[in-house]
């Protein structure tokens, strides 16, 4: 049952019955504030209300996220809302989209382009490149192998989120054992990119106090950056070559035994 | 595979990083739309950091990126540590991800059918057991009850009241049944 204001003409009228439309019987005095059709009205609280976030933006709670459709301020002058078009909501009727076979986003998973490889796929690796077998190679090549294998850890943490999302299974020793592999090729890269590094710095170091090199040299106006230097001592270097590793051949007439082979 | 675009659609920046050390991860995300991908990143990165990785490393162009750090919840002593490290209470690193707005859509692969390749039932089991195994472990283990051991015990009592079992003495193979002759 709806409360009715005790200003409320209705309820008067029938709580005086027919007495009220006679106009010669009028109300009693005391009474007349009722009839008023507005009354002054006050709020329960005197203590004031802030107006902290009255901001005044009329988009204030509209949210196309959040499909809050349009607000009460927002006028749509070229369509009326019955003529929106309404979202498809149930998944069936909707269209299925189709991903593109050459997307970026397939560099997250495995060649089978399966949701997560099996813990027999990722076993089935071999050994990390050795420092040696890197030595060989180039800047370009060695960058090209580092990003091989960053792009290989994070198709394996692909995997693990995957597999904490669903959960209960086998694999994490499996993609354990294949990230150390790629760390220790890893740490060869970079092991060989130092030591090519050092062996700069050395090269750098020793060209400096070097008279044969001239580090300032210009290659592209054809100033040679080494240039030999000749020496009067090189003919007594010539003759004692190769000479200085080996100690010097017994004098001629000595006598050796018969268990000596030289 | 389709070659990168000569020019980025927005503007690179001038600092080159060669041999980075972290990774980022791809999340499964049913409830977003397919245009949407979640990722987990380095606490570090930035929207402009991620939007460059994804462009240069994967070739994929983004519209818009959003990312939010999530606080990791207090805990005892190492995970990873299978020895339990009481009162060494801390907040590990907390994790950053961000959720992007691709150009193109994308769909995850299908869940597999049945995880069998997993073993999912085996480690379901022994999860189980390892459970019951650690109420045991627990300060209140000792009041943990055996259900099938009070039956089996109700059981042979009840044997013994009706005659049907007939009590012998335990004959002991250990060591000990020599000393106590």
């Amino acid at each position: 049952m709806a409360t009715m204001h005790c200003t409320s003409r209705a309820l008067l009228t029938g709580a005086f019955g027919s007495a009220f439309h006679r106009s010669s019987t009028l109300p009693p005095s005391f009474l007349i504030p009722c009839l008023a059709t507005k009354s002054p009205a006050s709020p329960f609280s005197t203590s004031p209300s802030s107006n902290a976030r009255k901001d005044g933006n009329p988009s204030r709670g509209v949210s196309a996220l959040h499909h809050t459709g349009p607000g009460k301020r927002q006028k749509l002058r070229s369509i009326t809302p019955s003529q929106l078009p309404q979202p498809v909501r149930d998944p069936e009727r909707r269209t299925a989209i189709v991903t593109d076979p050459d997307h970026g986003l397939w560099g997250f998973f495995n060649k089978e382009r399966t949701s997560m490889p099996t813990p027999m796929d990722l076993v089935n690796h071999g050994r990390g490149w050795k420092t040696q077998e890197l030595r060989g190679k180039d800047w370009e090549d060695l960058h090209r192998l580092w990003w091989v294998c960053v792009k290989e850890v994070n198709r394996l943490e692909t995997f693990l989120g995957e597999k904490r999302r669903v959960g209960s299974m086998f694999g994490d020793f499996e993609a354990e054992g294949r990230m150390k592999v790629i760390y220790a090729t890893q740490k060869a890269i970079r092991e060989v990119l130092t030591q090519r590094f050092y062996a700069w710095e050395n090269a750098r170091v020793a060209a400096m106090d070097d008279v044969e090199v001239n580090l300032y040299a210009d290659p592209e106006k054809g100033e040679q950056a080494y240039v030999p230097r000749e020496e009067p001592e090189q003919l007594e270097a010539d003759a004692n070559e190769g000479t200085l590793l080996y100690s010097p051949p017994p004098p001629e007439g000595m006598n050796r035994g018969p268990e000596v082979r030289i | 595979m389709a070659t990168t675009a000569a020019i980025a659609p927005f503007r690179v920046g001038l600092k080159e990083l060669y041999l980075p050390d972290f990774s980022v991860i791809l999340h499964r995300t049913p409830g977003l739309p397919a245009h949407n991908a979640k990722f987990t990143v380095p606490l570090w990165f930035s929207k402009l950091d991620l939007r460059d990785y994804l462009y240069h490393a994967y070739n994929v162009r983004i519209l818009s990126v959003r990312s939010y750090v999530k606080q990791q919840r207090i805990i005892e002593g190492d995970p990873k540590n299978p020895r339990p490290q009481p009162n060494r209470w801390h907040r590990p690193r907390a994790h950053k991800h961000m959720i992007v707005e691709l150009e193109q859509p994308f769909v995850w692969p299908e869940e597999p059918e049945d995880y069998s390749a997993w073993n999912r039932e085996e480690v379901k089991d022994s999860e189980a057991e390892q459970k019951k195994y650690g109420e045991l472990m627990q300060p209140m283990g000792d009041a943990v009850v055996n259900e099938e051991r009070r039956k089996s015990m109700r059981e042979q009592a009840k044997a013994l009241l009706e005659g049907r079992l007939k009590w012998k003495p335990t004959t002991s193979r250990s060591v000990g049944s020599m000393l106590s002759r």
